[in-house]
């Protein structure tokens, strides 16, 4: 017998029904329908019925705002209703805290299951409820409508039995038939196991098999990056040997770099601080919110996994979409709409983030249509831990493995090897399986655990359980020595499991943990304090091999050799004379259809008021505050510099700073950067532009490039020769720049299948994106500034020599829908100078505020600086003419005597250069000394008045109303978070 | 002078512990964390603290209602304990998630234990929202903060804020002087005005205590401002004491005299 309790609010309407009508209205245009209301639906079972009624009272029901019903329908005379509910075997956070409940009541419940029921008045036709439905309540993936209510909550199957697959007999298309959908491996690697078990005469398991397809997975073991490279005929250092060789510059700074879940440098007494940024794009294409809080889960334990356990200090985000208001038609079939895929996405960084208590204090939004078969969602997460464990540490033999956190299900089955292939309109019904909803509190009551075992000395080794369940966490750490795992042991959600659904399983918020038996008992009961399962499931056994019973029967048995060492190096070539496939893009490239037009100078001031207002709206450099807001951004009262700042608190800031140890003055600053855009006009240009923007990120906040480390995240179309030639562009790129910085890559990852093929066999390219992430020490975040103008009478300074000759890619030529091939170029001569003038007048406490120059260019930058402030400027455009390398050169020449000549006064204000600054200082005579030597220009003033006044000379271009720019700033995400 | 001892009360979700810890520390108490599961093992006594502080976060997940699976807990396991903490003297403090489960516990506002009164139902905005708001501080019952002019700047971290009850419920936590802070305008006035009250709390309440004076609770994060440069206008702004620290100061000084 199953109890139904349904509980609505005691008003009228409720927020959730109101939110959906709104969406409805909004989204889906249809206006018939007059009142929604919400109810949650409780269904309990294996509990009596004085029982229920205790526990409905006690727990569920709140008569303040609410009202119940019991085992009756709560809404009456309505004209629709649907319910909607998690699919059976996807689980539901909600359950265990009933459970508990019950339990701690010492009510008997077996089991539990929660789900919303939304009652509509009106006229609410068939074909609108199915469309109401499809695109607003239901992911498929992970949801269903309860059509009819469920007989049993309880979830059991037959146990899945070991089966062979019998490899040696098939012939080439047959393995690629057995490869299709599933394992994702080519015909050599699928020719390399069948050979394997034709020498060893005998077939595989199908747990072998799988074991195999995801730990030569592209997202485990980066095929494309350890490939020899052969590139218009020469060969060239492989894409992954680049980047890491540039772990020798500033050598002294790093504890780890590219051996463990994160990236370590030192810090201060005694202390480390790690990163890692991770990609989570293909489950997020298809199911946002559990795939962005299965994103935020992994990334968090990728830090929690470095040595012997760091503790989480930060949290990034960055996405990449389609325009919200992309039409309908241009969805490619199989994909969800990108305002959904936003709102959802959003929504499952701030579930997840704000519950583990983690800061999400940094972060972006861009847009570009061609995201619109895939979005690109890029997480980070940054971590303190003590150095005499930052190192990598291995398992000893007779160390026992010990899974801790959260159950195995069959969610997330084939998520590494789903998220190495390309997209396809059947990716999310094929697929489903691999997404699921990640459970917060799982996770941080394991964290918790997780930090006392570390304290008390009690971990040897630990990884998290990513992408690849078990069979990757327990391969790696036992890669050298050998592990022993009887599965039946593993912990289960529900029973009818195959064993090697169990061994992939990448069921979330689980940890691996090596542990000395003599340690297992005093571990076990720190995770019992914390209500956190802890179960030996094997141990390091010194066999080199990887073997794994199930009830003693044979799973798997494989050479750790043959495991991590099979798989051969790949070759790979590329020619710049590229064979162009089929492309769809929305956007050309526009290399090969340079528009040479240039746009036509606005005229009027209100065609200056009209044009700064339409790129303050682009989505690439609007305000992303309505997203910030509902971070939890400042939990852990660590940050020194928030995302946003200023008179009215809306000033956004180039980075985040926090204080990790709030004893202590000691800054971790945390920045980034990226630009699709560019890196799909000019794959080496845009990298450039990346890092550089990456960095100047980190400049402008306070940092100092000598205390800084690199992150690399490639999220790049499948590699075919086009795309490896761009994608060997974008690594010289990387390599180039931190040689030039002396800064190191410490840590990074590659996703290489944002290719998206529809059911023609037309492909879309997703555009490449490099996304640079910078963190590093600073011994004191009382020395560092915020955007926001801090006076009135202040003196305004541009720093670094900006390119208002070539902007294409520019937001300016986006919204004027210019192409051109030519991207702003970066004067790399001056720019580590210019970075160390910063540095030091922030540091030195001269710079008053700064800001980098970004999309939206030098107007955005100064806009923005105003919007904090709360205040005017005047500037003179003809000052940046006199701008030269020459120190001390100032004159009052007319521009056409000049080098400057005919700069085009709407260039100048949008060029998006990035390693520019906007500087406050107090006068003329300070930026004088802080910055001769380097290419700079007195541009202009702060004044009360609240208008940017443009000038050239003593010509008045425009006067700008800042109440008016920041409405049209603020205005498109408010209206997309409503 | 003895350093009173602080049981910062986690469980699964909290996780504004260790500021909290910290501005219970800087200020010249002995805190100590105590996890849930210790009380009820009976390894950790509550009555060998002063203060209860129950921090921020997302106990069991807030599932069901925000601290609710908590209260369940407290009021199953520990009741004999907290009653007994209380008619002895000790202080409780409440903070977000701690303020959620004190009101659904019914220890707030009117110190019945087992019985909810008011609510803090979800924020009008229907969001969480991550932001800084002032408040003041209205002459109340409360033992040891004291009503003031001064204009609060403090960080509010929540999605269910919103303080609500029966209109008779609310006039009764007014007569008995239980309200502590008000959400208020750039001009001092208690304000139903989005963002400024940030849930849309009646009588813009951000913060009650009980009748004795010696339970508080509110939404907004004073351990979240008591160094300077947690504030966003440090900056800009010069800020000679941090706006969270009095709180902390004064339930300090009233647990050492008292």
């Amino acid at each position: 017998m199953i109890y139904e309790i349904r509980i609505t609010a005691n008003s009228p309407t409720d927020s959730k029904g109101q939110e959906l009508l709104a969406e409805i209205k909004r989204t889906l245009g249809i206006k018939s329908i007059k009142n929604i209301r919400s109810s949650k639906v409780y269904r309990l079972e294996g509990i009596s019925f004085s029982d229920a009624q205790k526990f409905s009272q006690a727990v569920l029901f709140e008569p303040i705002n609410q009202q119940m019903s019991f085992n009756k329908p709560i809404f009456s005379s309505f004209d629709k209703k649907i319910e909607v509910a998690y699919k059976p075997g996807v689980m539901n956070p909600e359950v265990g805290s009933l459970l508990k409940a019950a339990s701690d009541l010492k009510i008997k419940l077996t089991a539990a299951d929660t789900s919303t029921e939304y009652a509509f008045w009106g006229k609410v036709k068939d074909k609108d409820l199915s469309i109401i439905t499809n695109r607003l309540l239901v992911n498929e993936t992970v949801e269903q409508v309860v059509k009819k209510p469920p007989k049993t909550l309880m979830i059991s199957g037959q146990k899945g039995k070991v089966e062979k697959i019998p490899v040696r007999n098939l012939s080439d298309s047959q393995l690629m038939e057995l490869s299709k959908d599933r394992l994702f491996l080519n015909r050599q690697e699928m020719k390399i196991i069948k050979n394997y078990f034709a020498k060893i005469s005998r077939d595989p398991t199908d747990c072998e098999i799988e074991v195999l397809a995801q730990t030569w997975s592209e997202h485990c073991v980066h095929k494309t990056f350890k490939a020899k490279l052969i590139v218009d005929g020469k060969v060239k250092k492989p894409l992954i040997d680049r980047i890491r060789q540039t772990a020798n510059y500033n050598k002294k700074l790093i504890i780890s770099a590219f051996v463990d879940n994160s990236g370590v440098i030192d810090f201060y007494d005694g202390w480390a601080i790690s990163g890692k940024v991770e990609t989570h794009n293909s489950p997020s294409a298809i199911e946002p919110y559990g795939g962005a809080m299965t994103g935020s889960g992994g990334v968090f334990r990728d830090v929690l996994g470095t040595g012997k356990g760091a503790k989480i200090i930060a949290s990034t985000d960055i996405f990449c979409f389609a325009p919200p208001d992309l039409p309908s038609k241009s969805i490619p079939p199989g994909c969800l709409p990108p305002d959904y895929i936003l709102r959802k996405v959003v929504a499952g960084v701030r579930d997840y983030g704000n519950r583990v208590g983690i800061p999400t204090n940094n972060g972006s939004v861009h847009f570009h249509p061609d995201f619109r078969a895939k979005c690109t969602v890029g997480v980070g997460s940054y971590g303190l831990i003590p150095k005499k464990i930052a190192k990598k540490q291995f398992p000893k033999v007779g160390d026992l493995i010990v899974t801790i956190g959260g159950r195995t299900g069959r969610d997330g089955i084939h998520g590494a090897t789903f998220s190495s292939g390309e997209m396809t309109d059947r990716t999310i019904t094929v697929l489903g399986s691999a997404v699921q909803i990640g459970n917060a509190i799982e996770e941080k009551r394991m964290i918790d655990a997780v930090y006392d075992l570390r304290d008390q000395g009690l971990i040897r080794a630990i990884t998290d359980c990513g992408a690849g369940g078990f069979s990757s966490a327990i391969g790696e750490m036992g890669q050298k020595i050998g592990a022993r795992v009887f599965l039946e042991k593993a912990p289960l959600k529900y029973s009818g499991l195959s064993p090697w659904e169990i061994f992939i399983s990448e069921s979330q918020e689980r940890m691996v943990l090596a542990i000395d038996p003599q340690n297992l008992k005093k571990a076990v009961q720190i995770c019992q304090l914390h209500n956190v399962e802890a179960t030996v499931i094997g141990k390091f056994d010194g066999s080199k091999r990887l073997r794994v019973t199930f009830d003693k029967k044979p799973v798997c048995d494989l050479e750790m050799q043959f495991l991590h060492h099979g798989l051969p190096q790949r070759v790979m070539k590329t020619t710049r004379n590229k064979q162009q496939p089929v492309l769809d893009r929305v956007e050309t490239r526009s290399g090969e259809t340079r528009n040479k037009k240039l746009p036509p100078l606005p005229k009027k001031a209100d065609d200056w008021q009209e044009i700064f207002e339409k790129v303050l709206s682009h989505g690439n450099v609007c305000s992303k505050e309505p997203i910030v807001r509902m971070y939890d951004h400042n939990v852990q009262g660590t940050n020194a510099l928030h995302p946003f700042s200023g008179v009215n608190l809306d000033g956004p800031n180039d980075g985040t700073i926090v204080r990790p140890i709030l004893k202590k003055p000691y800054g971790v600053v945390i920045t980034h950067g990226l630009n699709p855009t560019l890196n799909l006009i000019d794959p080496y240009g845009g990298s450039i532009w990346a890092i550089v923007e990456a960095v100047s990120n980190f400049i402008s906040c306070g940092g100092d490039i000598k205390n800084a480390a690199l992150i690399d995240n490639f999220i790049w179309p499948f590699p075919d020769e086009e795309s490896l030639f761009d994608l060997d562009q974008s690594v010289d790129a990387c390599s180039d720049m931190a040689r030039l910085l002396k800064m190191p890559f410490i840590s990074g990852k590659d996703s290489l299948s944002s290719t998206y093929r529809y059911p023609s066999g037309k492909i879309l390219k997703i555009p490449p994106v490099l996304l640079i992430s910078v963190f590093g020490k600073i011994p004191d975040v009382r020395k560092t500034v915020s955007s926001d103008f801090k006076s009135e009478g202040s003196t305004i300074v541009l720093v670094g020599k900006p390119d208002f000759k070539n902007l294409g890619g520019s937001t300016y030529f986006d919204v004027l829908g210019t192409k051109d091939p030519e991207i702003p170029k970066i004067d790399l001569k001056s720019l580590t100078k210019v970075f160390g003038s910063v540095t030091k007048g922030i540091t030195q406490g001269q710079i008053l505020s700064c800001h980098d120059i970004s999309e939206g260019g030098l107007a955005a930058a100064l806009a923005e600086m105003c919007f904090g402030g709360n205040c005017g400027t005047e500037v003179d455009l003809s000052s940046v003419v006199t701008q030269t390398d020459t120190p001390g050169v100032k004159s009052g020449r007319h521009h056409e005597d000049t080098p400057g000549v005919n700069l085009r006064p709407d260039f100048i204000l949008f060029s998006e250069t990035a390693g520019t600054f906007l500087v406050e200082v107090e006068n003329p005579q300070i930026a004088k000394k802080l910055f001769t030597g380097i290419p700079y220009a007195i541009f202009g003033k702060t004044v009360a008045d609240k208008t940017i006044s443009v000038f050239s000379g003593s010509k008045n271009l425009c006067n700008l109303d800042l109440d008016k720019l920041k409405n049209a700033w603020q205005k498109p995400m408010r209206e997309i978070f409503h | 002078m003895i350093k009173p001892k602080i049981c910062i009360l986690r469980t699964d979700g909290t996780n504004c512990d260790e500021e909290l810890f910290y501005a219970f520390e800087k200020f010249g108490a002995a805190p100590e964390m105590v996890h849930v599961n210790q009380l009820r093992g009976k390894s950790k006594k509550l009555s060998s603290f002063q203060i209860l502080a129950l921090p921020g976060g997302f106990s069991y997940g807030d599932d069901v209602a925000s601290g609710k699976i908590l209260a369940v807990e407290l009021i199953s396991f520990l009741k004999n304990e907290l009653q007994e903490f209380i008619s002895k003297k000790g202080l409780i403090l409440g903070i977000c998630n701690g303020f959620q489960t004190l009101v659904r516990t019914g220890l707030l506002p009117f110190n019945n234990f087992g019985q909810m009164d008011v609510t803090l139902a979800g924020n009008d905005s229907g969001r969480f929202e991550c932001r800084w708001v002032t408040i003041k501080t209205g002459d109340s019952k409360c033992l040891f903060v004291n009503g003031s002019d001064e204009l609060i700047r403090i960080a509010v971290n929540h999605g269910e804020g919103k303080f609500y009850a029966e209109p008779k419920t609310i006039q009764k936590v007014e007569d008995e002087s239980l309200v502590v802070f008000r959400y208020v305008d750039e001009s001092g006035q208690p304000t139903q005005t989005y963002p400024q009250n940030p849930n849309g709390s009646q009588n813009a309440i951000a913060g009650i205590c009980d009748p004795t004076g010696r339970i508080l609770g509110l939404m907004p994060h004073p351990e979240k401002f008591v160094d300077i440069t947690q504030y966003p206008n440090w900056r800009r702004e010069k800020i000679t004491k941090p706006h969270g620290a009095f709180i902390f100061e004064e339930m300090i000084k009233f647990a050492q005299q008292n």
